[in-house]
């Protein structure tokens, strides 16, 4: 659960190790194997950082491309990282960063955007669902829907609250770590953590409630 | 040294106010004792079976919650994607180390840096001799004088200056507009002088108010 799982002590010496190697291959001018040992921390640390960013930008090419430009500013900003800080939390703040930059310019633009109607043409047709043996189209709706709500009541949470929730819940990022990750104490990380939690039960029942209701009106007027 | 009989009080108190009316922790605690991880050490909770499942649903409901945003997050980053991104960066990396090229415009066909135009060297030498032979022509025939000449008198010319002018305007330098214009003035005075006889016979107005 906790984020030392995903990045355990020896891979963040590799980290550091990787790092500090391709800082001293960029100062000397070998930019192809500088590039080429810093394939393997990108090859270490893309997985998650898509899923951090996924669970920011709730958009595939959004979030992919927030990972690409982490990455790069990541590479060419190399020469201002320091040994001392894990490599991981270095990244994954230019990432978070990134992606909070992306959302307040995505909200800029919906503001003068009217957005279209929501359409998934990689989803699988009828028959393809049926042939793959996955859930019935009802599951798969319904756990659409709830992914909906909980999208929908996540955006309504602070931006600290959010990442706070994010990070710890979603990635299983420990106190100390999220402290690391967004330069908060660990106490206020766990107060962020159990404020976002019970606004978050709070707007998911509040959903759930107007929904019985609509099911009900539905019922007495069909 | 901690005096132990003060601790158990204060824990005591702290574990009273979070119990609600009904002796059992709000949800608000069991939340509390969730997000600092203190459920296995929670004296409440280890004690009242209650609250443990009130706390074991809100943990599944949690646990619900990750699972499926992890999942959806997983699909979102399938291998593929995750090949394609890898190049996308490696791509850009490259293009970064690259000195930035400067694209010439569509219309000329070489960069702008590398135009230079190269002028013959007969073509000023040529100008300055076209100059000194039309001086030369110039003075040899003089052509100020051949200009200034008086030119010979026209038949529209002769005719114009026979012509009576109106009161007033002093005769100019005869021209061809000139001997248009008073060519007609015969022309003129005839039908003026046709017109004053007509007048004369026309009956008038005032000749019709008079009483008869």
């Amino acid at each position: 659960m906790t984020g030392a799982q995903t990045a355990g002590v020896p891979s963040r010496e590799a980290d550091s190790l990787a790092a500090s190697a391709v800082k001293a291959l960029q100062a000397e001018g070998r930019n192809q194997e500088a590039r080429d040992r810093y394939a393997e921390l990108v090859a270490r640390h893309q997985r998650r950082a898509g899923r951090i960013a996924f669970h920011y930008m709730r958009d595939a090419a959004e979030a992919d491309e927030a990972v690409q430009d982490a990455f790069v500013k990541a590479y060419s900003h190399l020469s201002t990282f320091r040994e001392e800080l894990p490599f991981e939390v270095w990244f994954t703040r230019i990432l978070i960063n990134g992606c909070l930059d992306r959302i307040k310019a995505r909200t800029r633009r919906e503001r003068w955007l009217v957005s279209m109607p929501e359409s998934s043409p990689a989803q699988p047709d009828f028959a393809e669902r049926m042939a793959s043996g996955g859930p019935s189209p009802e599951a798969q709706l319904l756990a659409r829907e709830r992914r909906q709500q909980v999208a929908a009541a996540l955006a309504k949470l602070p931006e600290r609250q959010r990442s706070v929730f994010m990070l710890s819940h979603y990635e299983g990022c420990t106190s100390r770590e999220v402290s690391a990750l967004t330069g908060l104490n660990e106490s206020t990380v766990r107060v962020h953590l159990f404020r976002a939690i019970r606004k978050l039960r709070t707007l998911l029942a509040t959903d759930a409630e107007h929904q019985g209701l609509a099911g009900e009106k539905r019922r007495v007027n069909p | 040294m901690p005096n132990i009989r003060d601790l158990l009080e204060r824990n005591a108190v702290s574990i009273l106010s979070r119990l609600g009316a009904n002796r059992h922790l709000d949800d608000d605690a069991l939340l509390e004792i969730w997000a600092a991880a203190t459920s296995t050490t929670d004296p409440h909770l280890t004690a009242c079976a209650h609250c443990r499942a009130r706390f074991a649903s809100i943990d599944t409901w949690l646990d619900d919650l990750r699972t499926d945003a992890r999942a959806e997050a997983e699909k979102a980053t399938s291998p593929e994607r995750l090949a394609a991104q890898q190049a996308q960066i490696f791509r850009r990396l490259e293009a970064l180390e690259r000195p930035a090229r400067i694209i010439t415009f569509p219309k000329f066909t070489r960069a702008r840096g590398e135009q230079r135009r190269i002028v013959p060297r007969w073509v000023p030498t040529a100008a300055a001799a076209g100059l000194v032979i039309g001086l030369a022509t110039g003075q040899l025939f003089n052509l100020t004088d051949m200009l200034n000449a008086p030119r010979p008198a026209t038949n529209s010319g002769q005719l114009a200056d026979n012509v009576p002018r109106p009161s007033g305007q002093a005769p100019s330098n005869p021209s061809v507009d000139e001997a248009i214009f008073y060519g007609d003035a015969d022309l003129t005075a005839r039908s003026a002088q046709f017109l004053s006889t007509l007048d004369e016979l026309t009956p008038r107005a005032r000749d019709d108010d008079r009483p008869r």
